[in-house]
């Protein structure tokens, strides 16, 4: 198993992504420590996979997957929506980058005068595009895979504490 | 009758209200049922909604005299706001534990919708912040992630400007994404040494649409083809714009490949 000190780094980076994009959805302040550290351990799961030889694709749906089940409790606990604590955390993982690199391509194919290595940019397109495809859907799925899995009333008997109003 | 009538229509537009907050602060389409027929049990209606990205129909039938109303609403511009869906959402499960009337949900509703932002300064800090981490994440140096931290403030200030004076929101991004890599060009122009690739990729990404594309695909896997289409599409036009943006960028600066 490959683990180094920069997993760390990016782990730590992967947790101040989450608030940073928190702050920007306005998310109310007493939930910024729980999506810190959900993202936190959700960087550490896909930079840890990424570094071990998985894909993108099934790195992100492990932390997905593990921020989804996570996020349930973690909303029991601090009475708000679990999609609330979820979403900061994975949207980090958002294949924005991919997606602008294949419509790029796309623009490059429309705009470029003198053709000669269109084959390369198409490859890039479906390869950037597919990317962008299957990882926004392994984060959805990931993130939903606990109503997914089981009923509503079985995910409603997960109780912590009844805590007061923290607002 | 004439004021059992009224009331019929008041619930209507309350239950409207809820599921347009919900659904302009970023709520996917399974939340804002969810939460729509919380209230709407507790108002002893029931409640048939048609979800829109830009108008709502519901058709409310009050279940205590029989009264049925068809209410339309469009809806005001999407400002993603998770204050407002954790608040409702909490507002959602004390009422059904304390069985709030009428006046008491409209009151709380009303409250909800005059909670604050953060402050400007705090978001622009904490999103350059973010940026720049996304930066090291890609593998940038710290020099790239100093200048993704500045070129990320500027462009979420002018993208701040624009929606503030609303812009179409998909011109506010572009420009938004313009000025972030036209500063990480401009700003990487003095190292000469530093591939300038990773910093201009990551200095757009906080315009990048998370939310609707998540929400696009949690629709599609609940089985709501048609919102979740529209609310890719929607993401899919902000990332056209990005790629505009980047694309005038790698043109001026005569720069390959991204």
């Amino acid at each position: 198993m490959n683990f180094d000190i920069t997993i760390l780094e990016k782990m730590l980076w992967s947790g101040v992504v989450g608030i940073g994009f928190a702050m920007l959805f306005n998310v109310p302040k007493r939930l910024l420590l729980s999506i810190f550290i959900t993202a936190l351990v959700a960087g550490l799961i896909k930079f840890g996979s990424l570094a071990n030889g998985l894909g993108v694709i099934s790195a992100s749906l492990f932390a997905a997957t593990f921020t989804g089940f996570v996020s349930i409790p973690i909303s029991r606990y601090t009475h708000t929506s679990p999609f609330v604590i979820s979403i900061p955390s994975v949207i980090g993982m958002i294949p924005g980058y991919f997606g602008y690199k294949t419509l790029l391509g796309i623009l490059h194919i429309a705009l470029q005068k003198n053709p000669g290595n269109e084959s390369l940019i198409l490859l890039s397109i479906i390869h950037n595009g597919l990317n962008m495809i299957f990882v926004l859907g392994s984060l959805s799925l990931g993130v939903s895979l606990p109503w997914l899995l089981f009923k509503d009333n079985v995910l409603k008997k997960i109780k912590i504490k009844e805590s007061d109003d923290w607002v | 009758m004439q004021a059992s009538k009224r009331l019929t229509e008041e619930m209507a537009q309350l239950l409207l209200k809820i599921s347009s907050m919900l659904m302009t602060s970023g709520a996917n389409t399974n939340r804002i049922l969810l939460i729509l027929n919380k209230f709407a049990a507790l108002m002893h209606a029931d409640a048939q909604v048609f979800i829109n990205h830009k108008a709502f129909i519901i058709s409310l039938t009050d279940l205590e005299n029989g009264d049925k109303i068809t209410e339309v609403m469009r809806l005001p511009a999407h400002i993603i706001n998770f204050t407002t869906i954790s608040a409702l959402s909490k507002a959602s499960v004390n009422a059904e534990k304390e069985r709030w009337d009428f006046e008491k949900i409209k009151y709380e509703i009303n409250r909800i919708d005059q909670i604050k932002h953060h402050p400007r300064i705090m978001v622009l800090f904490a999103v350059s912040l973010a940026g720049a981490g996304l930066c090291n994440l890609f593998g940038g140096d710290y020099i790239s992630f100093a200048v993704v931290f500045v070129a990320t403030f500027a462009g979420l200030f002018t993208k701040q400007l624009f929606a503030r004076n609303s812009f179409n929101p998909y011109i506010a991004t572009f420009f938004g994404a313009l000025i972030a890599a036209l500063i990480s060009a401009t700003l990487l122009l003095f190292f000469p040494s530093i591939n300038p690739d990773i910093a201009i990729a990551t200095s757009v990404l906080f315009t990048v649409p998370g939310v609707p594309l998540i929400n696009s695909f949690t629709d599609f896997m609940d089985g709501y083809i048609l919102t979740g289409f529209v609310r890719f599409m929607n993401g899919l036009i902000f990332v056209i714009s990005i790629a505009f943006a980047l694309f005038i960028v790698m043109y001026l600066f005569n720069i390959q490949s991204l």
